[in-house]
């Protein structure tokens, strides 16, 4: 379900701006390393891990934002290999930038309060935790689509995915439509890199990782569709699950 | 109505097209005769610099052929890089193959690698295209990591050193300057033959470029197999310098570091691509002597290119020549 919530975020930017954001992987390992930071600082007990990974994945929401009124507006003209090259650029920087703040050594985050259990499903136990993101994926998926078909934003999402000179033409902002649609992205991203606090060991490579695997999945699953996005991410994390199984080294075989 | 008119599917974007920016000849033969001249001169250190700025200035062409020319941003050249490089590895570890020869198999097991990848994707138009390389430099690195029997995974293929008649450091770097030399003069000349002005024709506009004749997916797949080629013969070169090969050969970095030297350098002329390659690595040989964070100022130096000098080195200053 994190892959789910970091490919429908690629999606949905490259729908609307066509732009392919290398840097995706960065915001979510960026929120990774802010909720560390912030579940450890922040004092408010129990709930803080919850404010934490709020706070993270806002605040990458606002990275996202910057980044793309300074650098990305003014290349949207410009030819594809430069917007690559620019958010290319954003990869370096931020790894760099992690590692000069957190240190290259791994770092294991928090467990979440109240989640830290396993359930017995099936004969196999299951953290509760990740019972708790399996549901949580659904219900991104529900408030996605009620702003896509239900909000005057969500519609024009859509048109500008479609046809983005047609909705410059009837007076749409698009300036302001791309660094809204950019802002959600990051903020999705954030929000998958911040919830992987508890199950995953934080490296800087994690971006890396994330961003070939949601890539595979904005692929199969359709560039710019978030339902095909949410497809995918299942369809791809049962293979990659059985696959691990099947054929043990070729978890990173995998091409587009 | 406004809009241009639709193209058809086509490996070619649109990439800047801007003037060639003409390199005075006296400056290449002064260069050159300053390449021949001064290495016996310099300290081991800057002589293997230099070898390494030829490599690199052989390979940031042969991609200056797929994107200048080609109008086709490929995002996974590493793997005529890597594929050369493992191709004159294996060839000595596994037949203990001669070193010249294992040298000149490289670029045609580079070359040969291309003609399949470029089989597919030169069927793709301009985004696609950069990721389907991409996909398959991945599927390369992923094969060059994992199979250990045989690449040795992650502890690389070690001890692959010249022949003992060129193991000294000014004698390789003649032997990197003849090939790199010899490979940047075909690359020119292809450039300007008619091989060159018609993948310009397809480049720009692949219809018009169809409806006088030309058969443009093929054109675009021999670019992508010269490319391939002499990035091919860059790896080789590389390999031997270094005297051992990595995985990290074929992953996207090196992807992107050709195409960084030839945006610095100036996509509209061959020149850039050397000029560029030069003076990246100048930089990452200075700049990793301070700090650590080399991928940082790379940042920086990326994102001042795009937004600031998108016409890069050479172009830039030819800009300001015409005033």
């Amino acid at each position: 379900m994190v892959l789910f919530l970091i490919a429908s975020g690629l999606s949905l930017i490259f729908g609307v701006t066509r732009v392919v954001n290398f840097a995706h992987g960065s915001f979510y390992m960026l929120a990774a390393y802010l909720a560390y930071t912030l579940a450890g600082a922040l004092p408010l007990g129990g709930a803080s891990f919850y404010v934490a990974v709020a706070l993270a994945a806002l605040a990458v929401g606002a990275v996202g934002t910057l980044v793309e009124i300074a650098l990305l507006r003014r290349v949207y003209r410009a030819p594809e290999l430069y917007q690559l090259l620019l958010t290319f650029a954003l990869v370096l920087v931020v790894s760099d930038v992690v590692k000069l703040v957190w240190g290259s050594e791994n770092k294991t985050g928090p467990s979440a309060p109240g989640l830290t259990g396993a359930v017995r499903v099936a004969g196999q136990l299951v953290p509760t935790y990740d019972l708790a993101l399996i549901a949580l994926g659904p219900c991104v998926a529900a408030a996605l689509w009620w702003l896509f078909y239900r909000t005057r934003w969500g519609v024009l999402i859509r048109a500008a995915t479609l046809d983005r000179e047609m909705v410059a033409l009837l007076g749409v902002d698009q300036a302001r439509l791309f660094t809204g649609v950019f802002a959600l992205g990051s903020l999705l991203a954030g929000l998958a890199g911040a919830l992987q606090l508890p199950r995953v060991a934080l490296t800087t490579v994690m971006d890396a990782a994330i961003i070939t695997e949601a890539f595979v999945v904005v692929v199969v699953g359709g560039m710019g569709s978030v339902p095909g996005a949410l497809l995918a991410a299942v369809v791809i994390g049962v293979i990659d699950a059985f696959g691990v199984l099947l054929l043990p080294c070729s978890s990173s075989g995998r091409g587009v | 109505m406004g809009r241009p008119e639709a193209q058809g599917r086509s490996a070619g974007g649109t990439i800047i097209a801007g003037r060639e920016v003409a390199v005075p000849r006296a400056l290449i033969v002064g260069l050159a005769a300053l390449l021949l001249a001064i290495p016996p001169l310099l300290p081991t250190f800057y002589v293997w610099v230099l070898v390494e700025i030829l490599a690199f200035a052989l390979f940031a062409a042969s991609l200056h052929l797929l994107m200048g020319t080609g109008g086709m941003v490929s995002f996974g050249h590493a793997a005529a890089f890597g594929m050369g490089a493992y191709g004159a590895a294996l060839l000595v570890r596994w037949v203990k193959a001669p070193m010249l020869l294992a040298l000149a198999a490289a670029p045609l097991a580079a070359a040969a690698t291309a003609v399949v990848i470029g089989f597919f994707c030169v069927r793709l138009s301009s985004i696609y295209f950069a990721m389907l390389t991409l996909a398959f430099a991945q599927i390369a690195y992923a094969i060059a990591h994992q199979w250990y029997d045989v690449t040795g995974g992650d502890n690389g293929l070690l001890g692959i050193w010249p022949a003992r008649w060129l193991a000294s450091p000014v004698r390789y770097y003649y032997l990197a300057l003849a090939a790199s030399g010899a490979g940047l003069a075909v690359l020119a000349v292809a450039g300007r033959a008619p091989f060159g002005l018609t993948l310009r024709a397809a480049r720009d506009h692949p219809r018009r470029a169809e409806a006088v004749g030309i058969d443009v997916r093929a054109h675009q797949w021999l670019a992508f197999v010269v490319a391939g080629f002499f990035g091919g013969l860059a790896g080789g070169i590389f390999v031997f310098l270094k005297g051992s090969v990595f995985p990290e050969s074929l992953a996207v970095a090196v992807s992107v570091e050709p195409l960084v030297m030839v945006l610095l350098g100036g996509v509209q002329s061959l020149a850039g691509a050397p000029v560029g390659a030069a003076l990246y690595k100048l930089l990452d040989t200075v700049v990793t002597r301070y700090t650590e964070y080399w991928q940082l100022v790379l940042g920086v130096i990326l994102v001042a290119i795009v937004l600031v000098f998108p016409r890069g080195i050479l172009g830039t200053l030819g800009a300001r020549g015409r005033g």
